[in-house]
């Protein structure tokens, strides 16, 4: 089983702050920690299934989610999974006010932006356990 | 005049290119259908959420739209809300191993092909909101989703 640090995102589709949500994970996992940080898919934890519950029993996870309802801190626990820290979009662009971040569907450059401040929040937890 | 109304339910996997697609292709649906109105919901609010999450198939018919053929959305939907009236599974149509890629997965990594796979996969839901049955639009109440969209 990897000890890789799992780093979940909500990736919420009817807003702009899951994708932020989504692309921030995706930077870290494949840009800025591959060889200590990945991700599983959110929707397959929802599932249930003993195979991915057996994968996210008692294994570190960072959980970054783009609405207060906390889906994937929420699921991750469910599942097994010990979340030590929950990333909240809102808590970062609330020091953007003013900003267009885009779509859910296409994020603007001030998204990117937001993406890469929340991605570089996530690498420093990650090196602090990892 | 009555407002025909689907559920879309796309996967949005994060581990690999499928899951973008699935992702992006719903959004086009979202953002360009005009002749029935369309709505989705995060997934994960099934597990996370209220009843009222997992009343959305019971009262609007839907659709799944999954990147892989572990078939999460469709199963997560007939779990927590009982029924499901279409399923896609991105990768037949864009094949195993594009739909497995785990390199490229971020909006920003992607090219014109990569869109190209977009457009087609909408196609298919499209298709897919066309073969319901048109009983199945009437009398539905639903609120919309808690997080206000």
């Amino acid at each position: 089983m990897s000890n890789k640090v799992k780093v979940i995102p909500c990736s919420g589709i009817g807003k702009v702050y899951g994708l932020v949500a989504r692309e921030a994970v995706l930077k870290t996992v494949l840009e800025l920690c591959p060889e200590k940080a990945e991700t599983v898919c959110l929707a397959y934890i929802v599932t249930g299934d003993e195979e991915v519950k057996e994968k996210m029993r008692g294994s570190v996870c960072i959980t970054v989610d783009g609405c207060p309802k906390i889906c994937a801190a929420k699921n991750v626990t469910l599942a097994g999974g010990v979340v030590i820290e929950e990333v909240k979009v809102l808590d970062t662009v609330k020091d953007h006010k003013g900003k267009k971040f885009g779509s859910a569907t296409e994020l603007s450059d001030d998204g990117y932006l937001v993406v890469d401040e929340i991605a570089a929040k996530i690498e420093k937890s990650i090196n602090k356990i990892a | 005049m009555t407002v025909l109304k689907v559920g879309i339910l796309s996967c949005s996997g994060e581990e690999c290119l499928g899951g973008t697609i699935s992702r992006l292709a719903t959004r086009k649906v979202l953002e360009e259908m005009t002749m029935v109105d369309t709505v989705t919901l995060c997934l994960p609010l099934y597990n996370a959420g209220g009843t009222e999450e997992r009343n959305f198939a019971s009262v609007f018919p839907t659709i799944s739209v999954d990147g892989c053929d572990k078939l999460c959305a469709k199963r997560s939907t007939e779990k927590y809300s009982g029924r499901i009236n279409g399923s896609i599974d991105v990768s037949k149509i864009i094949g195993n191993e594009n739909a497995l890629n785990t390199k490229i997965i971020r909006n920003k990594d992607l090219n014109e092909e990569h869109y190209q796979m977009v457009d087609e996969v909408a196609g298919e839901i499209v298709k897919a909101i066309s073969n319901l049955n048109p009983d199945s639009y009437t009398g539905k109440t639903f609120r919309g989703c808690s997080c206000n969209d």
